[in-house]
């Protein structure tokens, strides 16, 4: 079998007295789509903190397709190929759509050429002028990103995860606070770009999970409680217990009660 | 070309001809006096730059500015006095010191933002005012250096200097324009829209691959050769250097200039510069407390004109050559009272 694309080796990070990532240990394979579920402060986001270079882990690795990617500034994974979005939609807002690109698509070079204007530059533009068609904002190219309406920026944050050339792609919940119909459109984007890239998703909507994910990963607590494909998990007892509590809980509250 | 666009163009052109005139305008219609309040307008105006590259193109609010202006009057002061050098070495010197000095300074400030990096950058310059205020054997002290202004240009016979007023409003202007122009080039530049994009959204901006740290130093230094550049001709049309310009109360001024002239715009400097330079010409010799109507000028424009007079101006230009309505007019929500 080939290099897993993402692997965590015992990796672990405390925020004072809680463990939000506890002793994780994971291994993706390439080509498939994957998603992490679990309930509210499993962990799920400092994962990718973690992983995204954000933050730095009290323990443990981090191997991007073989290398230890451990401790690297954020702009060094980037350049790594792997990208990713955040869970609060993050563009720059001041600036327009074409500019949000032009930056995302510009920011891997080495060199940053304070003599030339960045008009000049016909092969990032051409790359821009292809993004914008591709998630359906040529429209609104010349709008500043503050301005745009919800559905519209976290198309954008996909066009900018598109011309970045990611080799993995980690989205944070991307359909959060969507229309139904923004939904759709966006996870048909996102099958789209799994075909070419892999990527990890962490994701609340169980219709979106269950639609696109080809393997799912449960956290709870800051540990992996489950993983396999949609069908092993939707059976698994202890991701239910993990989201509707154990029946044990009950009794515990039924005990406060009469106590 | 929409009919915005057109206007502001032929505003700067007037302003640009009104600024060539001005040695042969003024005397004429009022006092010769003012081509040197000109000159030190356009001075300012590019120290006011320097807090505006910063504040309104990376987002970094410097309150030390006046730290690399004292550099700069200094590299020339003790290069021609000290040192026995010429103009242009000496030119060179307090431009090299100044950018030399955000360099280090700036090594550990950029680590900080917003009133953090404010702070340390205000505790960097007063460590060095007073350093400077205590080596009176390098810098005089208060009463600075004094020194004879070496001659900017000779050829045989033929020599161009400071002394001749004409000369020295030009050889301002034409540094200032330049400088200007570099900083225009370098906003449209790539490296320009890296410093938008940071003053944007840092974060975004190192998981999208931009070494945010090593950006921020590079605008800081950048910031140096501005404010250094400004405190050089500074010297030369004062020809002399003093610590006090070097005190914190200089960066303040500097920064409310920018902010009301219009902060993340090109000519906002030279407009929130213009506009309190010659409101204190006027009433300082009328009233004293001419720092009142800074005071007053400055709160007005933060709160009721966030962009500062060049964004009010551009929205005013805008809704007098939009005839028909916005297609998507903003609803602006009350969040306060």
């Amino acid at each position: 079998m080939s290099e897993p694309v993402l692997r965590t080796e015992k990796l672990t990070k405390r925020f004072g007295g809680l463990t939000a990532v506890d002793n994780l240990s994971f291994s993706l394979a390439g080509g498939r789509l994957h998603a992490i579920i679990g309930p509210n402060g499993a962990g799920k986001t400092t994962l990718f903190n973690l992983i995204s270079g954000l933050l730095t882990p009290d323990a443990g690795q981090v191997f991007f397709l073989g290398r230890e990617i451990t401790g690297l500034k954020p702009h060094q994974i980037s350049r790594l190929g792997v990208k990713r979005t955040l869970q609060i939609k993050s563009v720059f807002p001041q600036l327009s759509v074409a500019e949000n690109l032009w930056i995302t698509g510009h920011a891997g070079q080495r060199f940053l050429n304070p003599f030339r204007p960045a008009a000049r530059d016909r092969g990032t533009a051409e790359k821009v002028e292809r993004t914008l068609e591709q998630i359906g904002l040529a429209a609104l190219a010349k709008r500043q990103a503050g301005t745009l309406s919800y559905g519209d920026v976290a198309l954008l944050e996909i066009g900018m995860a598109l011309i970045s050339a990611p080799r993995l792609l980690l989205l944070d919940e991307p359909t959060c606070g969507m229309s139904p119909a923004e939904t759709e459109r966006a996870v048909g984007k996102i099958r789209e770009l799994a075909q070419s890239i892999d990527i990890v998703i962490i994701e609340h909507d169980m219709e979106v999970v269950f639609e696109i994910a080809d393997d799912i990963t449960v956290m709870a607590q800051g540990a992996i409680l489950a993983s396999g494909d949609p069908q092993v998990i939707a059976a698994d007892e202890r991701v239910r217990e993990a989201y509707l509590g154990r029946p044990e809980d009950e009794d515990y509250v039924e005990e406060a009660a009469h106590a | 070309m929409t009919p915005a666009v057109a206007i502001e163009r032929g505003v700067m052109v007037a302003f640009a001809a009104f600024l060539i005139a001005v040695p042969w305008l003024i005397p004429a219609v009022t006092s010769s006096f003012w081509v040197s309040v000109i000159a030190e307008i356009l001075i300012w105006s590019l120290f006011a730059a320097s807090v505006n590259l910063l504040f309104g193109y990376v987002g970094l609010l410097s309150f030390g500015q006046a730290l690399y202006f004292g550099f700069g009057m200094y590299g020339v002061a003790i290069g021609i006095e000290n040192l026995g050098l010429s103009f242009w070495p000496a030119f060179g010197l307090g431009i090299v010191a100044s950018m030399a000095m955000a360099l280090v300074t700036g090594i550990f400030a950029v680590r900080l933002t917003w009133h953090y990096f404010a702070i340390i950058t205000v505790v960097f310059s007063l460590i060095f005012y007073f350093l400077a205020l205590t080596n009176k054997w390098l810098t005089g002290g208060d009463d600075g250096i004094n020194f004879a202004l070496p001659p900017t240009f000779s050829f045989g016979g033929m020599r161009w200097s400071f002394t001749d007023a004409t000369f020295q409003y030009f050889f301002i202007l034409a540094t200032v324009a330049v400088c200007f122009w570099l900083t225009h080039r370098l906003i449209g530049s790539p490296l320009g829209k890296a410093f938008l994009a940071i003053r944007d959204n840092d974060v975004r901006a190192s998981l999208i691959g931009l070494n945010v740290y090593l950006l921020r130093l590079i605008a800081f230094v950048l910031a140096g050769f501005l404010a250094g550049v400004a405190g050089a001709l500074f010297a030369f049309f004062g020809r002399y250097a003093s610590a006090s310009y070097m005190f914190y109360h200089v960066s303040g001024e500097a920064v409310v200039w920018a902010i009301v002239g219009g902060a993340g715009t090109l000519l906002g400097p030279i407009v929130g510069t213009s506009v309190f330079i010659i409101v204190r010409e006027i009433v300082s010799t009328h009233w004293e407390h001419h720092a009142l109507i800074v005071g007053v000028v400055a709160i007005l424009v933060v709160i009721f004109a966030p962009k500062g007079i060049v964004g009010l101006w551009r929205e005013w230009l805008l809704r007098l050559t939009e005839r028909e309505p916005a297609a998507a007019v903003e609803t602006k929500l009350r969040t306060e009272p």
